[in-house]
């Protein structure tokens, strides 16, 4: 019986062996993807959704920076990065610029925790803006080489279509398996190109459109930190338990070990008092952080005409003359509006000491 | 006694103005409104009136009410103003600005595409995909928004390709809005427009305008073969400042465009023919004696453009005897009130001619309102424009009154 392969050893790749760049494919605008191989042969092992960082010899001095592997485990010969410039770029320009296959890099981990690899669930709610497709991407990639029936539901978040990164890696897995539904939702079309998919900021109602059973999703988010913000207040809003929302911020300074402190979003809380005056009526309602501003007016004896409920129609847009609210709301206020002192009612948690124009 | 359309049509006199019932009679008034009105791109605003996600016009034509949004793309779309669920209108004011189009009788939520996005309790069968909002062709000429309420609308693109190197130099992507006016004339549509057509009655009746429009008649209107020097140098010079500036008008004679000189040493529509605007000026027109680019396209639009600032002018008829005037001063949009212009210098002159138009329209309208009167000629020098305009009216309705077997032919 022959041997399959030439090779003697099936060694793992640690990271006392420099990275030898093996090709670079430009992806969108100002990114690419770095391939990149051991010259010993050693097989690259890693969960799918960890990083590497790398020691880039930029011009003014050497900078380590961190970036999530694009590729999958079950590809083990190679392992990708995907990295975007910034405008204030150092390290990822001088890879764009410089980087060239046969150069090689010194790169430390794998490491991070934000995978799949532990979880249990079998429905996945993958939430990507920007370059931080790049772990979905590793993860998707990595569920479809296992050969396991997917059931993912994929957004994937840009400025504009031309800016999706993995757009026709993505589309060639859906096309080969029912189980990847794939969304993409961008800000505003190219000049010129009809976009006749999702677009605006990905909220509650889109969510809900998207993925209606997202209560029942393990959810990975990455992006931006507005972006994951959106989408945390977005979840919780919606009452689902964030005991299965994930979430890994690109771009952050390596930090191993400590990815599970909690977020520090202000989230109303139902034991912390609060007040809502209503300025014209001269009425105080001492209420809770978990009420609104509308059940603390019905609680005043005061009306507030309302339609949705959930922060869409704006029927309840009032006037907050003073302190601060928490308001999640799903598109129905202008920014204009908001910046001129308005919320709705609906969806405004009152923090502390609130005045509104009622 | 009274005779069908299509016979008065069919009895006109060549160069002679319409019959009474043309502008009095509460059937053709419908027919004018039917045939043209709802079947014809109109114009509705300057688009810089929208510029923000969410801000929104609203316009009335006839018994149609439409919307005309911007929408987070960007794109300005046109709805027919009118909830799907019983019917509501939605959006309220002339002009005003939402996150969501949002019916204020059941709260029925449109997304500023048209798309219904929430209906409270509509059971589990219902569609919210099968309730956006109707829409209605919406274009953007070079900063000019255009509706149609046709079903089927009519080429657009042969004047859009014509006007926009035209219009492009005056940029009007970068105007707003200095003032508006609106007033409504005592008369038919059709007066106002015949009205417009001519400066035979400049000189009696426009003190104002006379003092920076000429009233040589082929300024207003030239025919075919017949350009007099001084306007032939100020085309080429014109054009060779990048301006274009040929008159053109197609063959249904629905549109026209030309860039004509005024009066010597005038540079715009003032007072004392200075430009109306010091400093930022509107658009690259560099040419300070550039003169006017006149532009209509009928049923619904007469503009001027100058080197420092435009007017549109937005008709639409009421009843048979009242017709609305829009009329919009568009500077640049970074020009200050009070420091590059004053209200009062910059909009004088076409304030006083719209005053004084409407006082003569509304003497005809008396006037062709008599049973004694009968439609008189059109003098060949002078009125030829407003002959182009009944022409265009009678051609355009004429076909569209006869029986469908007969028009299909």
């Amino acid at each position: 019986m022959s041997t399959p392969s030439n090779r003697t050893t099936w060694a793992a790749w640690t990271d006392s062996e420099p990275l030898e760049c093996v090709a670079v494919h430009p992806e969108i605008p100002n990114a690419a993807t770095f391939s990149f191989r051991a010259s010993s042969g050693a097989l690259f092992d890693f969960d799918p959704g960890q990083f590497l960082t790398l020691e880039i010899p930029a011009p003014d001095g050497t900078v380590h920076r961190t970036y999530t592997i694009s590729s999958s485990p079950s590809r083990p010969r190679s392992i990708n990065i995907t990295a975007k410039a910034q405008d204030d770029s150092i390290g990822t320009r001088w890879m764009l610029d410089n980087l060239k296959p046969g150069m090689r890099l010194k790169a430390t981990g794998p490491a991070g925790t934000f995978t799949t690899v532990r979880s249990t669930a079998d429905k996945f709610l993958f939430l990507a803006a920007g370059s931080g497709v790049t772990p979905m991407m590793s993860m998707t990639t990595c569920l479809w080489d296992e050969g396991r029936p997917l059931d993912i539901v994929f957004i994937n978040c840009a400025h504009r279509p031309s800016e999706l990164l993995f757009r026709q890696s993505l589309e060639h897995l859906a096309r080969r398996s029912s189980g990847l539904d794939l969304k993409f939702v961008i800000k505003e079309p190219d000049p010129y190109h009809p976009w006749t998919g999702y677009q605006g900021r990905l909220n509650q109602v889109m969510l809900g459109q998207i993925a209606p059973d997202y209560l029942e999703r393990e959810v990975y988010c990455c992006g931006p930190e507005p972006f994951m913000r959106a989408m945390r207040e977005a979840l919780a809003g919606l009452g689902y338990n964030m005991d299965g929302y994930h979430q890994e911020s690109f771009g952050a300074p390596l930090s191993l070990g400590d990815k599970e402190k909690p977020f520090e979003d202000t989230s109303p809380s139902d034991d912390v008092a609060a007040e809502v005056y209503f300025e014209k009526k001269n009425t105080r309602q001492i209420c809770a952080q978990t009420d609104t501003i509308l059940s603390a007016a019905k609680s005043a004896g005061i009306s507030i005409p309302t339609g949705c409920t959930f922060g869409l129609c704006g029927t309840c847009k009032v006037k907050k003359t003073s302190g601060k609210v928490h308001m999640v709301h799903s598109g129905g206020i202008t920014e204009q509006d908001i910046a001129a002192g308005y919320i709705l009612a609906c969806c405004s948690n009152p923090i502390g000491k609130v005045s509104v124009d009622l | 006694m009274s005779f069908p359309t299509t016979d008065l049509l069919s009895r006109r006199v060549p160069g002679h103005a319409l019959e009474r019932a043309f502008y009095t009679d509460p059937a053709i008034y419908a027919q004018d409104l039917e045939q043209i009105y709802y079947k014809e791109w109109l114009f509705v605003s300057p688009a810089c009136e929208l510029p923000e996600t969410g801000n929104y016009i609203t316009y009335k034509v006839g018994d149609y009410r439409v919307a005309i949004v911007r929408g987070v793309d960007g794109e300005v779309r046109a709805f027919h103003n009118s909830c799907r669920h019983r019917g509501s209108v939605i959006c309220k004011e002339v002009k005003g600005s939402a996150a969501k189009l949002v019916c204020p009788y059941h709260q029925w939520t449109y997304d500023l595409d048209g798309s219904l996005l929430w209906a409270r309790d509509m059971g589990d069968d219902f569609k919210p995909e099968d309730y956006g909002l109707k829409s209605v062709h919406c274009r953007v000429l070079s900063g000019l928004i255009y509706i149609c309420l046709a079903e089927n609308a009519p080429d657009f693109d042969t004047f859009t390709e014509i006007a926009q190197p035209y219009l492009a130099p005056h940029d009007l992507s970068n105007a707003k809005v200095a003032y508006e006016s609106r007033i409504v004339e005592n008369g038919n549509w059709k007066l106002v427009w015949e009205n417009n057509r001519e400066c035979y009655h400049c000189s009696s009746n426009h003190p104002s305008l006379i003092r920076t429009f000429p009233e040589d008649p082929r300024v207003s209107f030239l025919g075919e073969n017949n350009i007099p020097d001084f306007i032939a140098e100020h085309f080429a010079a014109c054009e060779a400042a990048g301006l274009p500036s040929a008159y053109v008008v197609p063959k249904n004679g629905q549109f026209r465009l030309s860039r004509m000189p005024l009066v010597e040493g005038a540079k715009s529509f003032t007072m004392d023919g200075s430009f109306g605007v010091h400093g930022k000026r509107l658009g690259h027109v560099t040419k300070e004696d550039a003169g006017v680019l006149n532009k209509f396209h009928y049923p619904s639009n007469w503009a001027y453009f100058l080197p420092d600032h435009c007017m549109t002018f937005r008709v639409t008829p009421i009843s048979p005897t009242e017709t609305e005037l829009v009329t919009c001063w568009l500077v640049d949009k970074d020009a200050v009130e009070g420091v590059d212009y004053h209200i009062p210098h910059l909009t004088k002159v076409w304030m006083d001619t719209n005053t004084e138009d409407r006082r003569v329209v509304e003497d005809n309208q008396r006037g062709v309102s008599s049973p004694a009167y009968v439609p008189g000629p059109y003098s060949p020098v002078h009125e030829a424009s407003v002959r182009g305009f009944v022409d265009w009216y009678c051609e355009t309705i004429g076909p569209r009154l006869l029986p469908a077997s007969v028009a299909a032919e």
